[in-house]
């Protein structure tokens, strides 16, 4: 070497040295002090019993941390009336971990003979697992017990199989609230992973439609945890401890009243088999809160399919249906409004003080705009008319007029304050907020601006107007309540375990509409005059004081003869008198309703008003009327707009 | 052994003159020491073996298997480092620190990405960790650095210049991304400033500065897995079945343990093998479980002695080099103990640093081998001076 050492040319510092072990011995000391405390000095007990005691023979018993579901919430209608079940059920899960590769092919196949599985599909599963190999993969729910028993006996030639009691959910009036509660459904991989953290399984249950999804964490609870020791099978032998004690789940008490519920589906599915269709929604409101008292979409499906694990091809059938079935109709179906929407053109054009109270506007048989003519729908008009008689007759040519007053930036802001154009903001998933058209979405969406006729056609609900029936209801809602918007609840109330009202009822309010509480008042007398003018002749017999609007909403492509297809509406409300016998003159001016409701059959073709027809023998039902004041017959038509008179 | 056996046979003899070294001061105890540890290391990789094969098939050769032939390797570069002057890594110091960048560089380019990170690359079949390596490399160059710099260490510039030279491969380490070795990176930067004499004034400074950074890392560095494994040591219970799984089971398993432990391959949580990364991180839980409080205290009691040897060497060094080399390498292994061993009993947060010898890792054992082979060949090279 070319540099041979001198003693020690370099500064030493024997504190230092000390200094780093005493460093040294201080860490070790306390990692000696703390495996101390935690080896010697902790009780032994549990942890002593399974690593020392027991025989070599139990050699691959193992002590398992496991999740201790919680029970999840029930679902009340508003009178406390038991909606959904808890049932227990035998479910056979497969841990991966604890099934060897070697024997993999036999214990699937023996387990495909007692499930009367296909083999293919337990691998399938198996395979598709989003969990650890750590974690059940369940592959058959709703055993039935003879097989769960035989299962659970056969642990030891069925390594790594686990039988399991869970509950299933049990939706005790099927098909009739399945839109309203939803279902359980096995989580996806996508969901579990935001709601790992949160405690969720990968083999967990999730809400995934209705209520059921808007509310799964208050119905959910929380898991609790526990040691079991389990043989080297994967059988449990004895729970250890309880770690954490699960939290069962809070129960919803619906606004929905179980009975009205019942009523409302029986009068809409006597509507749509008299039309011979199979799509509509009924939606009935308390309009001085917001709650929503039934709410029926057509057609529907039963919620227990898919509790118990619906088949592949019921669900094709389901997907493939036109008239989607998965789709709750009364939320999430937007379709032209027709005149039903004039009730916005009505009190914009009053509040906006572009119509006076008794001004008249002449109908016509039809309004020119350069060289398109805009029909009336009789072809010939009333001649001169006021808001009233104009809302009472419908006139297209009289609502097209008052339309060209507001202008569409103003006929825009009133439907958006009658809850138009966005969500309603109700607890049930997947809504649908609908379209008011303005300039500034027609410049976003199409780049140029409304058209002259298009603000005629926005008037009448028509053309670019697109509105769910719950929308439509709220609004007659808030006309009725005079000029209060409520966001619509299904939930009334959260409850927990011990029955304590965690959550008690609110209304909540969306906005008082900015007009004046006379243009209400002036609007529920002319939905008033819509009955006693028998431009629906359906209600005017009933002893029921009925105010309302129908409506007849083109949509669609034209038929071979030029016609297009329409939507049949009907919304109203009775006042707190609702009998005639206790209000004789039929006065609607106090904002007093307690009843308020929209009916929607989709692509009707009748002319006798499919959806006034619901809505008068639901609320036949409703009052308890024995009389039937039901048409025999439906009058089957195309549509009265273009096919001629 | 057989360099045991030179020894005796000629203690001034040819192999000594041949190999221009005074075998003689060989340092018997701290070869002794560290390999009784990685014999250890290999019993617990024989039982983790015995858990994985009780569980389920376990790929290109088992942990046992893979063991041994990294021990084999380690023994070879603790030889070869040992035979080398380590006079002359002073005058490659530089060059091995651009190899050392390039390593890394290389090592995130290539790594594969099975996991999270780039941190694995793959030789010959066996998975090899860069970043290891670049612990001893650093080392070396910072050795280099604070003892062209003796006697001149108070001053700020000289901190400044060695935090400098650390921060490009502890950025490089901190992207792949391995938190663990970038604070064992800090903690041998922290070591060797103060075994070399750095003013405590500006060391104190720097660590005022360091703690004021901290909630900027927090913010900005760190992945949320990361920041997930730091806290959840905090209280384990809060997500027993998520983050704190790995602590819990960890716990139990070290409680379970008693004065004698359960025995080897004998250990219920371990056997069962529910520790996720029971033979690398959490190997202390197994060691624990299975050889019990006695078994833990010999292995605190060797890397004591082991420190102790390697602190002797470094105080003996006639040069600086060899002193700051020994401190570096001592800060790093007791380090690595604390965080490791304080990690799996529950005292310290999660982060992925290997336990010397014991953890099943060929990189870091082929690393602390051929420190120490280092150390060896500076204790051997103090007497040249008499001959």
């Amino acid at each position: 070497m070319s540099v041979l050492q001198t003693p020690a040319t370099h500064e030493r510092r024997p504190a230092r040295f000390v200094a780093f072990a005493l460093v040294a011995v201080l860490a070790l000391g306390g990692l000696t002090t703390r495996l101390f405390a935690m080896q010697l000095a902790a009780a032994p007990a549990p942890a002593q019993a399974p690593a020392v005691v027991l025989p070599v023979a139990e050699a691959g018993r193992q002590i398992v941390t496991e999740p201790v579901p919680s029970t999840r919430g029930l679902i009340y209608d508003r009178s406390k009336h038991l909606l959904v079940e808890n049932v227990p059920t035998f479910t056979v899960s497969v841990r991966p971990a604890d099934l060897p590769l070697s024997q993999q092919p036999e214990v699937i196949g023996r387990l495909a003979g007692l499930l009367d599985l296909a083999a293919t599909t337990i691998t399938e599963t198996l395979d598709g697992a989003i969990g650890s190999r750590f974690d059940p993969v369940a592959i058959a729910h709703d055993v039935p017990e003879q097989t769960a028993r035989l299962i659970s006996e056969d642990s030891l030639t069925l390594p790594g199989v686990e039988v399991t009691v869970e509950a299933r959910r049990d939706y005790l009036d099927g098909p009739l609230f399945t839109q309203l509660i939803g279902w359980t459904g096995p989580i996806d991989a996508a969901s579990y992973a935001s709601l790992k953290r949160q405690g969720y399984l990968p083999d967990d249950r999730i809400g995934k439609a209705g209520v059921e999804s808007t509310y799964e964490s208050a119905l959910r609870g929380a898991y609790g945890v526990r040691e079991v020791e389990k043989d080297g099978t994967g059988r449990t032998l004895r729970v250890l401890s309880t770690t954490t004690p699960p939290q069962a789940g809070d129960s919803l008490v619906l606004t929905i009243d179980a009975k009205e519920q019942r009523l409302a589906q029986q009068a809409l599915d006597w509507g749509l088999k008299k039309a011979g269709v199979r799509r509509g929604a009924i939606v009935v409101m308390n309009p001085q809160t917001g709650e929503v008292l039934a709410m029926v979409s057509e057609p529907t499906y039963d919620a227990n399919l898919f509790s118990r694990g619906i088949t592949t091809a019921a669900f094709q059938k389901l997907l493939a249906d036109k008239d989607l079935p998965l789709m709750n109709h009364a939320i999430g179906d937007i379709q032209p409004p027709g005149s039903t929407y004039k009730l916005v053109t009505g009190s914009g054009v009053l509040a906006d003080r572009k119509l006076g109270l008794t001004e008249t506007v002449l109908s016509k048989p039809y309004v020119q705009l350069g060289s398109t003519l805009f029909w009336e729908w009789n072809r010939a008009g009333w001649g001169p008319l006021d808001i009233k008689d104009g809302f009472a007759h419908s006139s297209d040519t009289f609502f097209y007029q008052l339309s060209e007053r507001l202008g569409i930036a103003r006929l825009a802001f009133w439907a958006r304050q009658y809850g138009f154009g966005s969500t309603t903001g109700i607890d049930l998933p997947a809504e649908a907020g609908g379209l008011v058209p303005s300039d500034p979405w027609k410049l976003d969406t199409f780049g140029q601006t409304i058209f002259p006729g298009e603000v005629l056609q926005a008037g009448i609900g028509q053309g670019y107007d697109l509105a769910t029936p719950l929308q439509v209801a709220n609004a007659y809602a808030a006309m009725a309540n005079g000029g209060t918007l409520y966001q619509p609840q299904v939930v009334r109330e959260i409850v927990s375990p011990d029955g304590a009202v965690i959550r008690p009822f609110t209304p909540k309010v969306v906005r008082k509409i900015a007009a004046p509480s006379w243009v209400f008042t002036t609007m529920r007398e002319a939905a008033r005059r819509v009955v006693t003018s028998r431009h629906t002749y359906n209600l005017v017999d009933l002893p029921i004081v009925v105010a309302g609007k129908t409506g007849t909403a083109e949509f669609g492509l034209r038929d071979k003869n030029g016609v297009l297809p329409y939507h049949n509406w009907f919304a109203g409300f009775t006042p707190k008198k609702a009998w005639t016998k206790d209000n004789p003159t039929g006065d609607v001016s106090k904002p007093d309703s307690q009843l308020a409701f929209a009916v929607f059959i989709y692509n009707a073709g009748t002319l006798g008003n499919t959806a006034t027809e619901v809505a008068k023998y639901y609320l036949q039902l409703h009052y308890g009327i024995t009389k039937d004041y039901r048409l025999p017959q439906l009058v089957v038509r195309s549509n009265f707009y273009e096919g001629g008179r | 052994m057989g360099v045991l056996r030179v020894e005796r046979d000629a203690p001034t003899g040819l192999a000594a003159r041949v190999g221009g070294v005074a075998w003689r001061d060989f340092d018997v105890q701290l070869f002794v020491y560290a390999v009784l540890l990685a014999t250890l290391g290999l019993t617990m990789a024989y039982s983790n073996t015995a858990a994985q094969l009780a569980g389920e098939a376990s790929q290109g050769g088992t942990t046992f298997v893979r063991g041994v032939v990294w021990a084999v390797v380690a023994l070879v570069a603790f030889a070869a480092a040992m035979a080398f002057d380590y006079t002359w890594l002073k005058a490659f110091s530089w060059p091995i620190y651009v190899m050392n960048l390039a390593l890394l560089v290389a090592s995130l380019a290539l790594g594969s990405s099975d996991a999270v990170s780039a941190r694995w690359v793959s030789i010959f079949g066996l998975q090899f960790q860069f970043s290891e390596i670049a612990k001893i490399l650093m080392i070396v160059v910072l050795a280099r650095y604070l003892a062209d710099r003796d006697r001149r260490l108070d001053s700020l510039a000289a901190i400044v210049g060695a935090c400098l030279v650390v921060i490009p491969p502890w950025v490089l380490v901190l992207l792949q991304p391995d938190l663990g070795t970038s604070l064992v990176f800090i903690a041998v930067l922290v070591g060797m400033l103060f075994m070399a004499g750095a003013s405590l004034r500006w060391l104190g400074a720097l660590a005022v500065a360091t703690l004021a950074a901290l909630p900027l890392v927090w913010t900005y560095v760190l992945h949320d897995y990361q920041k997930e494994r730091l806290t959840s040591f905090l209280d384990p219970a809060k997500d027993p079945l998520g983050a704190g799984f790995q602590l819990l089971t960890a716990q139990k398993a070290v409680s379970s343990g008693g004065l004698l432990g359960a025995g080897l391959t004998n250990g219920a949580q371990s056997q069962s093998n529910l520790l996720p990364v029971q033979a690398t991180d959490f190997v202390f839980a197994v060691l624990a479980e299975e050889l019990g409080f006695i078994g833990c205290v010999v292995v605190f009691l060797l890397f004591a002695a082991l420190l102790w040897r390697i602190l002797t060497i470094a105080w003996r060094s006639r040069d600086p080099f060899g002193l700051m080399f020994g401190a570096g390498v001592a800060s790093m292994i007791l380090f690595q103990i604390v965080v490791n061993v304080g990690m799996v009993l529950g005292m310290m947060p999660i982060t992925g640093i290997p336990l010397p010898f014991i953890t099943h890792g060929g990189a870091s054992l082929v690393s602390i081998a051929i420190g120490l082979g280092i150390l060896q060949s500076i204790a051997m090279r103090q007497q040249r001076a008499e001959w």
